[in-house]
């Protein structure tokens, strides 16, 4: 479903990713985790083609995301993608948030997408605040917002670049509960977080990245109880 | 000094009227086509990308020139601006005798011709007001579009939404509103700057204080009028776009 292989980005004199190469299969739950700076988000950011890789292959859903022939909206149709910042759009509602992109790039008709709307909302458990304004929502409820916005187009593949790290403590646990469900359900998830229980307990494998490139990978089981590289073990040493 | 004559005022009142009118319709007009040509003008000012040919062609035949335009018409002034338009841009497209609209057919000599004697002062102060502000608006634009937070493009082109799209229903209305103030002072200034068009004969406001005061050999009353008369617009403006703000701003943004 997603192939990588000898992924290189460079920003400027930078050299952010240094070759990462590796493939995720149909509803496989993938965490990434790392040191910040490590390249791990802009990893995640190349599978949409939010940045552009600079060297290597990329394929998503069939879609060769180095290609620059590749018409990259429709790549991104089926790849969903939720943001730390939450980046919902402050002059819409909360229905209109996940309405726009059905109505505007699958021809829904409005009452078929407020339907989808409604069901995504109850899922999320934010049916009541349909017409709220993102702003008056919390971090958390926000989120979840956002998860369903992203949901809205029916993805195959979400994209969760650290979906938790701008949340308050009491507010990350009713994120990762609808994420659990997500995966229990079968959707291909990749997950860049520093919540380690949570890929523990969710997670199908674990990659860890750093330095720009796949350090160590397995299931959680293993990656977090035998880390067999020095980095791994230094770097769960300092979040475990 | 003895005192205010009123006589003076009620005799040319149509005047005032007259031209109290030619300075809403020339702003109206002037505001619409301004605002358009400059979020066009904004939008080429920011056109570029990251590879391929595009760069080069967006770089040097689209964002350069625009620089040099917008350069150009804040660095000159507007009543200038109004002469050259007015005395050598206007008349190269449609002079009756040679004009590049009239050679090459897009229209008749007649109307030509009509053209230029009935709405010749009024299509130049168009045209000039127009040019000039898109120049101004489209800086407004540029720097309204560069405070959206970089976010919401990620967020709508991640979900497949194309760059027009995402400019049309995520970006330009939450930029609307936070440039709507100095969109708002821009308009005001137009209403204001459309008096330098009374220099080459257009019937405003400005243009009936001076045939009043020529006629009488007195100043005092008519361009007294005519300064109350561009408050009362200017401050009725104003109120339209405090209105306008408080009706955007229901959703409150960040």
């Amino acid at each position: 479903m997603i192939h990588v292989k000898d992924l290189q980005k460079q920003f400027g004199k930078s050299h952010v990713l240094r070759g990462i190469s590796c493939d995720i299969a149909p509803q496989e739950v993938v965490c990434v985790i790392g040191p910040s700076g490590s390249g791990k988000s802009t990893f995640l950011r190349c599978l949409n083609a939010l940045e552009r890789p600079d060297g290597g292959e990329v394929i998503v859903n069939g879609f060769a995301v180095h290609d620059p022939k590749t018409n990259l909206n429709n790549l991104r149709e089926g790849v969903g993608m939720v943001f730390q910042r939450f980046n919902l759009f402050p002059h819409m509602t909360v229905l209109e948030n996940l309405i726009m992109a059905p109505m505007s790039l699958k021809g829904l008709s409005k009452p078929d997408a407020i339907l989808r709307a409604e069901k995504l909302l109850k899922k999320v458990g934010l049916l009541d605040k349909i017409d709220a304004w993102p702003t008056s929502l919390s971090g958390g409820q926000q989120q979840r917002v956002a998860i369903a916005r992203a949901l809205a187009m029916e993805p195959s593949i979400i994209l969760f670049d650290e979906p938790t790290s701008a949340l308050d403590p009491e507010l990350v646990g009713e994120v990762l509960a609808v994420m659990k469900q997500l995966a229990q359900e079968g959707m291909t998830m990749i997950i860049v977080t520093h919540e380690m229980g949570f890929a523990r307990e969710v997670a199908d494998r674990v990659i860890f990245i750093d330095q720009g490139i796949i350090q160590e990978q397995g299931p959680p089981s293993q990656l977090f109880t035998a880390p067999e590289n020095p980095r791994t073990q230094a770097f769960l040493s300092k979040v475990l | 000094m003895t005192g205010f004559r009123w006589e003076i005022i009620s005799e040319y009142s149509p005047l005032f009227i007259q031209g109290a009118l030619m300075t809403i319709k020339c702003t109206i007009i002037c505001v619409i086509l301004g605002t358009s040509w400059g979020l066009l003008l904004g939008l080429g000012r920011m056109a570029r990308a990251d590879k391929g040919p595009w760069k080069y062609v967006l770089h040097y035949a689209v964002q350069w020139p625009v620089r040099v335009y917008v350069s150009a018409f804040r660095g000159t002034p507007l009543f200038v601006q109004i002469m050259v338009v007015h005395f050598a841009l206007v008349p190269m497209f449609i002079n009756p005798r040679d004009g590049i609209f009239v050679t090459h057919g897009l229209m008749s000599v007649d109307f030509a011709r009509d053209l230029r004697t009935e709405y010749g002062a009024f299509l130049s102060c168009i045209v000039a007001i127009t040019l000039n502000s898109g120049a101004y608006v489209s800086e407004i634009f540029r720097a309204g579009i560069q405070s959206i937070d970089n976010g919401q493009m990620e967020a709508s082109r991640a979900l497949g939404m194309g760059w027009g799209k995402t400019m049309r229903k995520v970006i330009l209305p939450q930029a609307f509103r936070r440039i709507l103030p100095p969109l708002g002072n821009n308009s005001i200034a137009i209403v204001k700057d459309s008096s330098l068009a009374s220099a080459i004969g257009l019937a405003d406001l400005a243009y009936a204080a001076r045939t009043v005061s020529g006629a009488y050999a007195t100043y005092w009353e008519p361009y007294l009028t005519i300064s109350v008369i561009y408050w009362v617009l200017t401050f009725m403006l104003s109120l339209l776009v405090q209105y306008m703000e408080k009706r955007l701003g229901r959703s409150d943004s960040r």
